[in-house]
């Protein structure tokens, strides 16, 4: 027997647990961000000195380029991503999507380190794919550019969080109601237009879930810069970890917050514009 | 791409889903390679050898991350499905179900180093000193909105019906539960758990900032990595982390094809 109050609470324990390992750290994040560094210590003080420090200096660069990556990296996972979930949800059976989403599935579940590290040999000057670039005579030598460069972050990201944007994409694609194409084609509309004016515009609910999927990993993402970008490449996520290194707390939050904070204006400009119902609706079918 | 219905647009979708697939799964071989001869992958390929994973076994602090990997991941399965069975509950049954959805999932929109960041600032200031308790609060946080998320699909199929069904028989809203209700979603929650386990053996960036002492697997192939490289049995680990992954995978596929099976023949 349970009583009321009870079942409540009980209801209420992910929330609480959520408000108190994941809302109150990233607050007092923004806190410490204000605090100031004496010596070795930490002291609470209210300071925009962390804040200074990263706008002025060499961070903000590795800011911009991040921003740049990240985008980049999104555009990219778009452009893959949207023709698969497309395939999948509109031109293949049942049966085949369950197996091709649980294909997509596996690689994200190991982790992306371990695959990252596996990139590092694949594109090193011996590795597989040099050997093919000089094999097909696309090159008389291997090709140096492929690792430790933009062009191996690129891959190392798109090859993390590209998976992971194709779910999204699919649910909101599964989801549209077929008779709209039907009955634009029935008004004759050109199978383009019906895409452009029908197709993609229902779908933009996933699209932007799955920018930010993309964006989120990549703009945070530590590990791939360290291991592909080579010396000194530094992206949000290890500029953050160096930091760190050297305990520098408040600037280390300072940069952790402004990270956190695009991250949230993006789901908050999610949540207002297209709410959650368009998206995962069909999954849950009581109304949200 | 309504053209894609055409035969040769058809054709260049799968293609395109094939070169992907590939790109995604390529990066799984090389470790197994490299585990089996540290001369490479043509010497892996003729002269295998298994020495590099028994050398695992001698290395004491190595057996100590297993333990704790294994532990965590023990944790992480048990307390992240039951938070998200209730968290699922909640989203059905608490008013400003979208607001309650969007906390659960939040943590799927926090970058990895950031959520290790403020974890490991927030135990410092509240004094808890790192352990395999915040270990395991970082990776529920992470497994959480994946383990809610499948409850939600699996219940989402439950017909309500049942459980009027079962109050009209005299049953209470707990004894309905766990009568009629947990039953048939229970396969939800083993797969919640199933996903929350293998999150939990694959995390690294968010574990690493509040470890402590202490090491998971993953962890410890990548503080290795940035101290000394990579090493025959930093490979060797990760062949293991990426097989152990498989395999539970196709454990928990085998396990619901069986019950799909028994249900059908029953």
């Amino acid at each position: 027997m349970m009583g009321k109050v009870a079942r409540k609470t009980l209801l209420a324990l992910p929330l609480l647990f959520t408000a108190v390992f994941l809302l109150l750290p990233l607050g007092l994040t923004v806190v410490i961000s204000f605090w100031e560094k004496v010596g070795l210590r930490v002291v609470p003080a209210f300071t925009l000195r962390s804040y200074a420090e990263f706008f002025s200096g060499v961070r903000f660069a590795v800011h911009e380029r991040s921003l740049l990556v990240a985008a980049e990296v999104t555009l990219a996972g778009l452009l893959f991503a949207y023709p698969i979930a497309y395939v999948l949800a509109l031109r293949a059976s049942r049966q085949t999507t369950r197996v091709v989403l649980l294909l997509f599935t596996i690689p994200f579940l190991v982790n992306h380190v371990i695959r990252t590290f596996s990139w590092s040999y694949l594109l090193s000057r011996s590795g597989p794919v040099n050997e093919a670039v000089v094999a097909l005579g696309l090159a008389d030598r291997p090709v140096d550019w492929l690792l430790y460069s933009d062009f191996a972050v690129f891959i190392g990201l798109l090859t993390s969080y590209m998976p992971f944007m194709v779910f999204p994409l699919w649910l909101a694609l599964a989801g549209i109601d077929r008779r709209l194409v039907e009955a634009s084609w029935l008004l004759g509309a050109p199978p383009l237009a019906s895409f452009f004016r029908i197709t993609l515009p229902l779908s933009l609910p996933g699209v932007f879930a799955a920018v930010i999927f993309g964006f989120v990993g990549s703009f945070g993402e530590s590990a791939v810069p360290i291991i592909l970008g080579g010396t000194g490449y530094q992206l949000m996520g290890n500029a953050i970890t160096s930091t760190l290194d050297v305990i520098n707390f408040p600037l280390a939050a300072a940069m952790s917050s402004v990270v956190v904070a695009t991250m949230l204006l993006l789901l908050a400009i999610w949540y207002v514009a297209f709410d959650l119902r368009s998206f995962l609706g069909k999954i849950l079918r009581w109304r949200l | 791409m309504a053209s894609w219905s055409s035969p040769l647009g058809r054709a260049s979708a799968w293609t395109l889903i094939g070169v992907v697939l590939a790109a995604l799964y390529l990066p799984m071989v090389p470790p197994l390679l490299f585990s089996l001869n540290d001369a490479g992958p043509v010497a892996a390929l003729h002269e295998p050898t298994l020495h590099w994973y028994a050398a695992i076994w001698k290395n004491g602090v190595l057996v100590g991350a297993v333990w704790t990997s294994v532990a965590a991941a023990v944790i992480v399965g048990l307390v992240a499905s039951t938070l998200g069975l209730l968290a699922a509950m909640a989203v059905r049954e608490l008013k400003m179900r979208r607001l309650v959805l969007l906390l659960i999932l939040m943590p799927l929109f926090i970058p990895g180093v950031s959520m290790g960041l403020s974890s490991a600032l927030f135990f410092r200031q509240s004094g808890i000193s790192p352990s395999l308790f915040t270990i395991s609060i970082v990776q529920v946080l992470w497994a959480l909105p994946f383990a809610t998320l499948i409850i939600l699909t699996v219940m989402a199929t439950f017909d309500p019906v049942y459980l009027e069904a079962a109050y009209m028989h005299g049953a209470n809203r707990w004894q309905a539960f766990r009568d009629v209700e947990l039953p048939l979603i229970s396969p939800g929650i083993i797969g919640a758990a199933t996903f929350a386990m293998i999150l939990s053996f694959n995390e690294t960036e968010r574990t690493a900032l509040v470890q402590g002492a202490l090491n998971t697997v993953q962890t410890y192939i990548w503080s290795t990595y940035k101290q000394i490289g990579l090493s025959p049995s930093l490979y060797a680990l990760m062949s293991l982390l990426i097989l152990l992954t498989l395999a539970m995978v196709v454990l928990f596929m085998a396990a619901a094809f069986w019950r799909e099976r028994l249900r059908k023949s029953a």
